[in-house]
């Protein structure tokens, strides 16, 4: 399932080698911050909280006893920080800082951005997540599996439950998209 | 499930190419069919592509990995990250716990080190600032400070000493002596104190501290120097000879300069030579001067110690000084002042409990100097079979139990040979309830006396039971010697008097003797006893109803005359059962000849062949009288028998009686 190298780079961070674990962090940023932007709808938390993720990670290595779980490990405490984050102002995902810079970035997308937020918003955790690591990451459906810890078979379901959802709610904006 | 139910799920995964070729497939044929799943896909696609937009501009961008890198190095320094992971691996280890703990211990030891090491260091810079100021103005200074010069004897100010030597001031031993001996009044002419503590430094009149000098310099390790340690050590020695010994060890001393302080001496009764001496060596040698008199003979006790004193002197150093600028104070106050009377005489006062404190506190220093200076070894010889006797004392006991017919006359006759040389030391003369007296006489006797005075004794009666002990006592020591001489001393001698009576005898004999005339024999019985010296004890004579008579006669004899007797019963008719028991007392000196021996004896007869209960009248009587009973017995069961039957046959008859009676009634009626 994991190729020995990759097992050794694990085995390695976990005790304690610099080089090893810079190497995950490249390897495995991108994915917790698709992670994290599931939970938090925004770059600029979602980035704090991989780092975050990342500097616990390491400093809590050595709970890791098997090193193949070391990603879904990971993973989950990107989960967990970034949920925590996320309690912290649950209503509001957008501060009025990163709000000025969507306005500044995409004047003419607003509309359907919010419309995307509210959306997604709306979705389960899971399918967030899911959503993400396709987008971000353009992850297989089973890495996408593998890195969610769900099992063989069920991302099918929930992204064609969340994509369902979503084109539902989206509807009215995306027939004023198709039509220019 | 049909492709159109799950269309949903078919266009994700459409979308995200995760459909198989076969599933493609199905779905365009589907959506070509079906118009609503067709409009559905329409939708997923476009809103694939806005996703696809919105999320191509959220995307984090191509520095994402960098700043997420840079932000850990950052937070997570390289240094303490490996510092600390060098730690956390090690630890795991378990040699390297063990190293850490034996670390941490060493650093202790090393830290214990730093500090008494820092002790020294001080001291000794202590010790050059004292030394620079006696160079500057030796002659005039009269500081505190300068003391130290001369308790602290060290190498330097020995060297400069000999330099005041060689430059031909006059420094004799002498002078020093006298210098020391009148220090207290030379205190108040404000003599240079260095030079009263170097005069205690060279008091003694045997090698000193001068000579001894290079030998210390020599010494590199002298940072002990810079410590007052006092040093003993005791030494027992078992010698061949002590003069031999105490030679050697002179010296020894003197090779390792150091002097013999005392030397004891003591002559056992024995004469072996039994002493101590002291010796001082200078510290460094003391080692070596142990180890040479280690050979003088067989070590038996050796024990070395060395007392810090470092703190107590300087201690009293300090207090030294302080006394001494109070004195000087109070006498600037006495020359100065011109107050009343009374308070001068205040001043004079508190001026002499000062000079005493400081008399009291130099003669502690120079008690600590000469015993810092010089390490004292006491010696103690002793020679070899210091424990052996020098004469033996003989001493005899002798207990003597005599057996005399008049307890009495032999009491007062014992009594009757005192004299200058036999002493009666107990007499005393028992007579119980029942008559029997027993006498004690306790008596010292000269020992060329003894022999014969023994002789008197045992002759007044019957000796029974002497027994002489001798012991050999050693005076003034131990075991064995060829050389003791022997003392006699004075005979102890207990003798016990009692009545022969009351002897035990040497021998029983019980026997029968069968004779036709019991009485006859018996008198003749009485006779051959007497005839044979014997006596009589009891005796006594009894006859039964058969006409057997008995006499029981117990007599004593002496041993010599007992075979004879025993011949002579022979005569008085047949001699049976006869039983012999003879007590051997161990360890008793008997003398058996006159040795009592008790023989007691039956005489019986054989009495009438005809009993006089088997006579004719007597069967006749007996047969009357079991006729008489027989009739008795049967009279006896009659009544029985009628008392068994009689109430039955009444009841009966009674029956038959009335039963008749009323037949004839009736009768008579019809």
């Amino acid at each position: 399932m994991m190729d020995a190298n990759e097992r050794e780079v694990y085995r390695a961070a976990i005790h304690g080698d610099r080089d090893a674990f810079e190497m995950i962090i490249r390897t495995y940023s991108r994915t917790l911050f698709a992670i994290a932007y599931g939970i938090l709808q925004n770059r600029e938390e979602a980035e704090d909280a991989v780092q975050d993720a990342l500097i616990k990670a390491w400093k809590s290595r050595w709970r890791v006893r098997d090193p193949e779980k070391f990603p879904a490990w990971l993973c989950m405490i990107a989960r967990h920080r970034a949920r925590d984050v996320f309690r912290k102002h649950p209503t509001t995902p957008l501060s009025g800082e990163i709000t000025e810079q969507i306005e500044s970035e995409a004047i003419d997308t607003t509309s359907l951005d919010r419309q995307l937020h509210s959306a997604l918003a709306g979705l389960p955790e899971v399918h967030r997540s899911a959503l993400m690591l396709r987008y971000f990451d353009e992850m297989d459906y089973r890495t996408i599996e593998n890195t969610l810890g769900l099992t063989n078979g069920a991302l099918r379901g929930i992204l064609g439950r969340a994509l369902a959802a979503m084109r539902k709610q989206l509807r009215p904006a995306l027939a004023s998209f198709e039509q220019p | 499930m049909t492709i159109h139910d799950d269309i949903d799920n078919y266009l994700a995964a459409d979308l995200y190419n995760e459909l198989s070729e076969q599933e493609e497939r199905a779905l365009h044929t589907h959506l070509i069919e079906c118009a609503a799943c067709r409009k559905v896909h329409q939708e997923s696609k476009i809103m694939n592509k806005v996703l696809e937009e919105k999320f191509a501009r959220e995307k984090p961008d191509s520095a994402f990995e960098e700043r997420m890198l840079a932000g850990f190095r950052d937070r997570i320094p390289q240094r303490t990250a490996s510092i600390a992971k060098l730690i956390v691996d090690l630890m795991r280890l378990r040699s390297a716990q063990i190293v850490a703990v034996a670390a941490l211990l060493l650093a202790l030891v090393q830290v214990g080190r730093v500090i008494t090491g820092e002790g020294k260091a001080v001291s000794r810079d202590r010790e050059y600032i004292a030394l620079g100021q006696p160079a500057a103005q030796p002659a005039q200074t009269s500081l505190p400070s300068v003391n130290e010069v001369g308790a602290l004897s060290k190498p330097e100010s020995r060297a400069k000493e000999a330099d005041r030597l060689a430059a031909g001031k006059p420094f004799g031993r002498g002078q020093v002596a006298a210098s020391a001996g009148h220090q207290v009044e030379t205190e108040d002419k404000k003599l240079e104190p260095a030079e009263a503590e170097r005069g205690i430094a060279t008091r003694s009149n045997i090698p000193t501290a001068e000579e001894a000098g290079p030998n210390l310099a020599a010494s590199p390790d002298s940072a002990l120097a810079n410590r007052k340690l006092v040093r003993n050590a005791q030494v027992e020695i078992e010698i061949a000879s002590f003069d031999e010994a105490v030679q050697k060890i002179t010296a020894f001393a003197n090779e390792e300069r150091g002097y013999v302080a005392t030397t004891s001496s003591e002559k056992q009764a024995n004469g072996k030579l039994k002493g101590e001496i002291v010796v001082k060596v200078l510290p460094e040698n003391l080692d070596r001067f142990l180890q040479k008199i280690r050979g003088l003979g067989e070590l038996k006790n050796q024990t070395l110690g060395t007392e810090d004193v470092t703190k107590a002197y300087f201690d009293t150093d300090a207090r030294l000084k302080n006394a001494r600028v109070m004195e000087q104070r109070l006498i600037d106050m006495l020359k100065t002042k011109t107050g009343k009377v009374s308070d001068l005489l205040q001043v004079e006062k508190e001026l002499g409990r000062v000079r005493e404190g400081i008399e009291k506190m130099q003669g502690e220093l120079k008690y600590w100097d000469s015993q810092v200076q010089f390490a004292t070894v006491m010696i103690a010889l002793a020679e070899k079979d210091l424990e052996e006797p020098a004469t033996f004392l003989v001493k005899e006991r002798a207990q003597l139990a005599l057996y005399a017919p008049d307890v009495e006359k032999v009491y007062n006759d014992i009594k009757g040979l005192a004299s200058q040389k036999v002493q009666i030391t107990n007499a005393q003369l028992d007579r119980d309830y029942s008559g029997r007296v027993s006498g004690h006489v306790g008596m010292l006797i000269a020992p060329e006396e003894s022999d014969a005075v023994m002789g008197r004794v045992k002759g007044f009666g019957r000796v029974e039971n002497f027994q002489g002990q001798t012991e050999r006592i050693a005076q003034g020591g131990r075991g064995m010697s060829e050389n003791a001489r022997t003392e006699r001393d004075k005979v102890e001698l207990n003798v016990t008097i009692s009545r022969e009576e009351q002897e035990q005898a040497f021998q029983q004999t019980s026997l029968q003797i069968r004779a036709s005339s019991v009485d006859e024999k018996a008198k003749q019985l009485h006779a051959l006893t007497e005839k044979q010296n014997g006596r009589v004890r009891s005796s006594s004579f009894s006859r039964d109803p058969n006409g057997r008579e008995f006499a029981n006669i117990s007599l004593r004899v002496a041993m010599k005359n007992y075979p004879a007797l025993m011949q002579s019963l022979n005569s008085l008719g047949r001699v049976e059962n006869v039983s012999v028991q003879r007590q051997d007392r161990t360890g008793a000196q008997i003398e058996e000849a006159n040795a009592p021996a008790d023989i007691s004896i039956q005489i019986y007869s054989q009495g009438n062949i005809v009993s006089s209960e088997t006579g004719l009248m007597a069967t006749l009587r007996h047969t009357l009288a079991q006729g008489v009973a027989a009739l008795m017995w049967s009279l006896r069961m009659i009544g029985v028998a009628l008392a068994f039957l009689a109430p039955w046959a009444i009841a009966i008859v009674a029956i038959v009686w009335i039963a008749k009676r009323i037949a004839r009634a009736r009768r008579s009626k019809s």
